[in-house]
């Protein structure tokens, strides 16, 4: 590796590094007040919802231990849900129950858990267990989303989702992180799940990597990558930008699924989203950051900026063909 | 980086080259420390506690001697009446008056230590009647009488009185080869000589009891070992051969004294004493001198009003040899700065590889560092099994800090095997570090994977090595003590840092693969 040539050829395609991404980009246009609109699941939940944006909908919370009582004969009447830590990150303190076998409980992975088990692990969350900071935290029950049968094509035990970073309320850029044996069901991509670029026009897959290796097809099953359709693509970015809206921040990644039924169902946002969505693109961020800036303004409506979003992506990076 | 960040920066890097230039071409203060010989800064300081009454405390200070040249000396009396008496060719300093509650006192000089060799004379004059009075006579300490004494000497066969050299010889070699220093060993002469045996304070006193016993005058010398760490009381002796001879009772040295004994006290061996109070505690400190006598008066009273105000060199001993080591914090910033911001190395906690390279500095790195990584094993363990207790944070972080105490004291016990005493001293300092580093990796284990994690604590183990030198640099150490303007040139290249939006190098490598448009395997 020649480190001149490299630097060369990054500036020229616009790769985003990480000291400008802190200082031009999330330090600039994200300001701290903000924070907690992505940080607190129920809160951008809230956010979400008062905008009528879909997000999974919240069947109970509990944010107190003596709320756990009422928790168990809520939790008793559903057949699946998710159990989550409101302040997690990475993952951490999720408990996906896709089914019920008489009181049991089975989870994603099979495991049967009674109901004290559930009440247990709620309890550990609002301990603060899977709060980083360690903070006072809430559990969270949300309706268990089902992954599109076309995106479930192309992911191994686990769910799929799309990743879209928004600029200055202007769609850049967006990935689909799909989990391997390798990644354990998890769309973490260092842990060796696949990335995907995704063409904001056509909502296409473009590119796809894979343990930093530029792939085909899917790992495990050969499925091919390429050229796959994202179902409900349009709508999917449009839930994007509003829900950045919402949550004031001027440069955020939003995460989201799509869902057998309800279409692309907004996740999570992320306030300092990563760079690996250029490795999927094979394209740098830069040059669409810059146009934006240059034409954004503010009181367009959404629509105006999803075409702007996807003018600019053809423009600045048209991704190869990927005959 | 924005106009205003690099100007900013420029200001501060000028300040502070600036001052340090006028400094240095103006007043030609010293840049590079010369590091001379047997420099040093001593300071003792007493603590005593009374009830009121009349009381006094006395301690030995040392005389100009041929191998040894005092200076600077200062004292703090605190309410006390102080005075210097000489006895012989001995000095005690002695605070008197009212002792009330408590009193601080203290008395620091610089010396100046030179190895002195003696050359034993062919012939010698019977020593003078006065000597024989004063230092060849059987005393309480020195049973120079007692029968075993007498037995000893006997089977030494000492050769006649006219070769000197040959009786001190075979006494001293008896000394070093047949009785052992013991920790916790009697002060005792003839205990040390039953037990074959004794402390040192034991040995010298049964060294004198031995010379005086073979007709040659001796007496003994309470001193201090100057070293790395706190001075140590010690005692040796000493035997007339026409000159006082220094003698070591454990076999260290033999007509001749190393460079690191201070000679505070001869004839006897008390020390620091007091009476009328209640309490009595002290301690000695010393500090290495980097630079000449000529040097350092230039850096502690510079010819101009300003810079001697704000001259560290006028600080109290214990100030001073903190701030060494502080003032050279920020260097280790600026490296970390680089690392993280520039080469773009992900490390555990924002200033934990400068802080675990400031707490390893006075040990030996790979030591320090497979030390740490035990510590750091032993934690992730105890975590791992915290994990299935389900704890609360603060509880779980506290176990984590016990067991982490109990890793170091296991290192400890395992250590002792090595005697690797000053390697240990440095790592008592950062165990909540190692705490939260144990913590942090743990996480990292569960949430990226043991892949990254490991490669994450590969960097911040590289750090700590890229700081670690600068941490323990005399060098570094001088330039930062004696200019610390210089503080704002580091901060003034830390606002570069903090301004460079350019790639890391580990932008680079991450994305390479754009450097080959066709190719896929990176
Ligand atoms: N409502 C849900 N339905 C199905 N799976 C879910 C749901 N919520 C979370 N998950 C699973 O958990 C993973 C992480 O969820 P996310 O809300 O992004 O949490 P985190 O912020 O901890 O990453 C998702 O990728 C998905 O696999």
């Amino acid at each position: 590796m020649r480190p001149i040539r490299v630097w060369r050829a990054l500036r020229e395609q616009g790769v985003l590094g990480i000291n400008r991404r802190n200082s031009a980009y999330t330090l600039r246009w994200n300001p701290r007040r903000f924070y907690p609109n992505v940080d607190d699941k129920l809160r951008t939940k809230d956010l979400c919802r008062r905008a009528g944006i879909p997000t999974p909908e919240l069947l109970a919370v509990a944010h107190h231990h003596f709320e756990l009582r009422e928790l168990g004969p809520q939790l008793a009447r559903l057949h699946d849900f998710v159990l989550k830590p409101a302040h997690g990150a990475m993952g951490k303190g999720i408990l996906v129950v896709r089914g019920r076998d008489g009181d049991r409980f089975i989870t994603t992975g099979g495991r049967p858990l009674s109901l004290g088990d559930l009440l247990y692990h709620a309890a550990g969350i609002i301990s603060g267990l899977y709060a980083l900071g360690g903070q006072p935290d809430f559990a969270m029950v949300e309706e268990r989303l089902i992954v599109h049968p076309e995106m479930a094509a192309i992911a191994t035990d686990g769910v799929p989702d799309i990743r879209v970073v928004v600029y200055r309320g202007v769609p850049a850029m967006a990935m689909t992180r799909l989990p391997t044996r390798l990644s354990g069901g998890r769309a973490n991509i260092h842990q060796g799940a696949v990335a995907a670029g995704i063409d904001l026009g056509s909502g296409r897959t473009t590119s796809a990597i894979y343990q930093r290796r530029r792939i085909r097809e899917h790992p495990d099953s050969g499925e091919p990558l390429l050229g796959r359709e994202i179902p409900g693509f349009k709508d999917l970015l449009s839930i994007a930008v509003r829900a950045a809206d919402e949550t004031g921040l001027g440069y955020v990644g939003a995460d989201l699924v799509v869902d057998e039924r309800r279409g692309p169902v907004l996740l999570e946002m992320n306030a300092r989203p990563g760079l690996m969505v250029q490795l999927a693109n094979r394209s740098g961020l830069l040059p669409r950051l810059r146009a934006i800036d240059l034409c954004a303004q503010d009181g367009r409506s959404v629509d105006e900026r999803l075409d702007l979003g996807i003018r600019i992506a053809q423009a600045a990076g048209a991704p190869e063909s990927s005959a | 980086m924005n106009r205003l960040a690099a100007a900013t920066g420029l200001v501060l890097v000028v300040l502070g080259l600036g001052v340090f230039a006028w400094k240095v071409f103006g007043y030609g203060m010293p840049v590079v420390a010369q590091d001379p010989e047997g420099l040093w800064r001593i300071e003792l300081s007493i603590t005593v506690r009374g009830s009121g009454g009349r009381g006094s405390v006395r301690a030995p200070l040392p005389s100009a001697a041929p191998g040894q040249e005092i200076y600077d000396e200062s004292s703090v009396s605190d309410r006390l009446v102080f005075a210097i008496r000489t006895e012989g060719s001995n000095r005690i300093a002695v605070w008197r008056g009212q002792i009330g509650d408590l009193h601080d006192l203290s008395y620091g000089y610089r010396v100046r230590l030179s190895p002195s060799k003696y050359a034993l004379p062919a012939e010698i004059e019977a020593p003078s009647r006065e000597l024989l009075r004063s230092f060849g006579r059987a005393s309480g300490s020195f049973p120079s009488g007692a029968p075993q004494i007498a037995e000893v000497l006997d089977k030494l066969a000492l050769p006649p009185a006219e070769d000197l050299p040959g009786r001190l010889r075979s006494i001293y070699a008896f000394l070093a080869h047949e009785i052992a220093v013991l920790e916790g060993g009697s002060d005792d002469a003839l205990i040390a000589l039953a037990n074959r045996g004794g402390s040192e304070r034991g040995k010298a006193a049964l060294l004198v009891s031995l010379l005086r016993a073979a007709g040659i005058p001796a007496r003994p010398v309470l001193g201090l070992e100057l070293g790395p760490g706190s001075p140590r009381e010690t005692v040796w002796v000493e035997a007339w051969a026409g000159d006082w001879l220094p003698l070591s009772p454990t076999g260290a040295f033999f007509a001749s004294l190393p460079a690191n004994l201070l000679v505070l006290r001869t004839g006897a061996l008390a020390g620091v004493e007091s009476t009328g109070t209640q309490a009595l505690s002290y301690r000695y400190q010393s500090l290495r001198e980097h630079l000449r006598a000529d040097e350092l008066a230039t850096l502690m009273v510079p010819p101009n009003p300003i810079f001697t105000a704000i001259s560290l060199y006028q600080l109290p001993v214990p100030t001073q040899s903190a701030l060494r080591t502080l003032l050279l914090v920020p260097l280790g910033a600026l490296i970390l700065a680089l690392f993280r911001n520039v080469i773009g190395f992900q490390t555990y906690g924002t200033f934990m590889p400068v802080l675990v390279a400031f707490a390893l500095r006075q040990s030996h790195l790979g030591m320090g560092l497979s030390m740490v990584a035990g510590v750091i094993g032993v934690g992730v363990m105890g975590r791992l099994v915290l994990d299935r207790l389900r704890l609360l944070l603060v509880p779980r972080l506290s176990i984590l800090l016990c067991v982490v105490v109990l890793g170091v004291t296991a290192f400890a016990i395992i250590g002792k095997g090595f005697e690797n005493r000053d390697f240990f001293a440095g790592v008592l300092f950062p165990i909540v570090i190692l705490t939260m580093l144990c913590e942090r990796f743990s996480i990292a284990i569960a949430e990226e994977g043991m892949r990254n994690a490991l490669a994450r604590m590969g960097y911040s183990l590289l750090v700590i090595a890229a700081v670690y030198p600068v941490m323990r640099n005399a060098r570094a150490e001088h330039l930062m003590f004696s200019f610390p303007e210089l503080i704002f040139a580091v901060m003034g290249c830390l606002v570069w840092i903090g301004g460079y939006t350019g790639y890391r190098l580990m932008d680079l490598i991450r994305f390479r693969s754009f450097a080959n448009p066709n190719e896929g395997s990176a």
